[in-house]
């Protein structure tokens, strides 16, 4: 093969090699002509003035966000309802209308707003932010974060109680509480520290490899948001029955924001107190909490969850005085 | 002060206020350094469904299928500027159905039936393969599945059909669910006002 290349190349006329150069030149402004990729101009398309008659373009559709009036308004929201919550708690020592305050707040901030702020969410939000500066961070997500901590140092766990969706299905539910045994109470109270530690270090990882551990692991969001994967709504359905005996289980045992308000209460001025009673020593309170938050007749405010069940169950106090039960010396 | 104020309540007082001060700062830091809100949106360059060159059957449905809202905060935007407006649209009709009596395919693309049209200035009805028509997409129908993305581009389409978050149904989430999944990391974080441009005088992020 390559004697015959040699042969052949050495026997061509350069002029006649010369002339189909030229020829291929030629026909070289149509080949590029054919090279252009086809391209539709979007002036192809009929526009308002080639179509007339008054034709406008439609607006693309570009809804908002919410607004930040309304985004304001829940802040406001959260921290109205934590008031009523002190109000209620401390001052009218009253569950009924704790309880319709709870309710009213899983509709409002559970199942219309989805779940979404959340104090709890918001601690990997600042975590992130106070340690990436590129990073932003609404104004409503600090505010949320940090009034119910506010709060906790004067009142105590106010947020738990009165506005938390994620404490307020759990409250709903408490059907027979067992009462967990101490150590095992206080060691299961240990995992929400380190869930927060965790989730925290999740969080402050380089942008790429950041996880929000607490958001995607919540597990009651998918029954606000009435959508979600099965194994959540599983695991949220299983929180649920198992609040059933266990007090707010997540709460008590999970919750992060809970720990962070835990430390913050007990600086508490004021919290749920319980006055022995000199001729009236009956404990009633200790059986009525379902979150082990009476220790000997006393309230542990960092315990407490607001949710006045020990004074609804006091003979000279909340409910039952309000309805004047005749106390009975049996003999 | 009429009692005399115990040392465990002075030192509470004193730690409360040190931790209120903590808050405090931290909070007017936050709010004064980084106090801004960001968005998620999908970058159309590297949507699937939207980008040149893939092109198929099936659309990638994966902005349907992992939102954590009950109907996607993904849907389907036709930028009207851009919109051809042709009578035989291939992500209205679906093409490759039978042609009826009138010379169009006789199936609608949209599995939810979203999208509808109406004919543009004087329309003739003897003849509706050469009229004009105007493309709207009734975003409470739309789920976002792309398949009207995938279809209208290059060569049929003039790709003015793309998938666009809706910042009143997005919840915002720390982390998108549809970015986690997403196989081309088409959804980013961009800061509001950012978002509320028009897409041609927005930055591309490559």
């Amino acid at each position: 093969m390559k004697s015959v290349a040699q042969v052949g190349q050495a026997s061509w006329p350069v002029k006649q090699v010369l002339l189909a150069i030229l020829l291929c030149l030629s026909f070289a402004p149509t080949l590029r002509a054919q090279a252009i990729p086809y391209s539709r101009p979007v002036e192809t398309a009929p526009q308002p003035e080639t179509i007339g008659g008054g034709y406008k373009t439609p607006a693309v559709q570009k809804p908002l966000p919410r607004d930040a009036v309304f985004q304001m308004l829940d802040v406001v929201l959260l921290a109205g309802a934590m008031g009523i919550s002190i109000w209620l708690v401390l001052k009218r020592r009253n569950r009924k209308w704790a309880v319709a305050l709870t309710i009213g707040s899983l509709a409002y901030f559970g199942f219309y707003r989805e779940g979404c702020v959340c104090p709890i969410g918001c601690i990997q939000n600042v975590a992130v932010a106070l340690t990436d500066r590129t990073y932003a961070i609404p104004m409503v997500v600090t505010a949320t974060f940090v009034l119910p901590l506010v709060v906790a140092l004067f009142y105590g766990r106010a947020f738990c109680g009165g506005v938390c969706a994620l404490g307020a299905i759990q409250e709903l539910v408490v059907l027979k509480p067992l009462s967990v045994p101490p150590r095992l109470d206080r060691a299961l109270g240990l995992l929400k520290y380190v869930y927060l530690v965790l989730a925290i270090l999740l969080a402050i990882k380089p942008a790429l490899g950041r996880d929000f551990l607490i958001c995607r692991f919540d597990p009651f969001v998918g029954f606000f948001r009435r959508t979600g994967a099965p194994h959540m709504l599983l695991l949220g359905g299983g929180f649920l029955v198992l609040g059933m005996f266990v007090g707010r289980p997540y709460c008590r045992y999970l919750c992060p924001y809970g720990g962070l308000l835990a430390w913050c209460t007990r600086l508490a001025r004021r919290g749920v107190t319980i006055t022995p009673d000199k001729e009236l020593d009956c404990g009633l309170c200790t059986g009525a909490c379902p979150y082990g938050a009476i220790d000997q007749m006393r309230a542990v405010r960092k315990d407490c969850l607001y949710c006045a069940r020990c004074y609804a169950s006091c003979p000279r106090d909340g409910d039952l005085a309000r309805a004047k039960t005749q106390l009975v010396t049996l003999s | 002060m009429s009692e005399p104020v115990s040392r465990r309540d002075l030192l509470h007082n004193v730690v409360r206020g040190g931790v209120l001060a903590t808050l405090g700062g931290g909070a007017l830091f936050l709010v004064k350094k980084a106090n801004g809100q960001v968005v998620w949106q999908v970058d159309a360059a590297r949507c699937v469904n939207s980008r040149l060159g893939d092109t198929g059957a099936e659309a990638c449905k994966l902005c349907t299928t992992q939102c954590v809202v009950a109907l996607s905060a993904v849907r389907a935007v036709n930028e009207h500027s851009k919109c051809g407006r042709c009578s035989i649209c291939p992500a209205y009709f679906n093409i490759t159905s039978a042609v009826d009596e009138k010379g169009l395919p006789s199936e609608k693309l949209c599995p939810r039936d979203a999208i509808t049209r109406k004919p543009i200035g004087k329309a003739d009805p003897e003849d509706p393969a050469n009229n004009f028509y105007e493309y709207i997409i009734d975003e409470e129908k739309c789920d976002g599945c792309g398949k009207c993305v995938m279809k209208c581009k290059e060569p049929l389409g003039l790709g003015s059909i793309v998938l666009r978050v809706r910042y009143d149904k997005c919840v915002n989430c720390n982390r998108c669910a549809i970015s986690r999944s997403c196989p081309k990391d088409a959804l980013h974080q961009i800061p509001l006002e950012q978002a509320l441009r028009p897409p041609e005088l927005r930055p591309r992020t490559e």
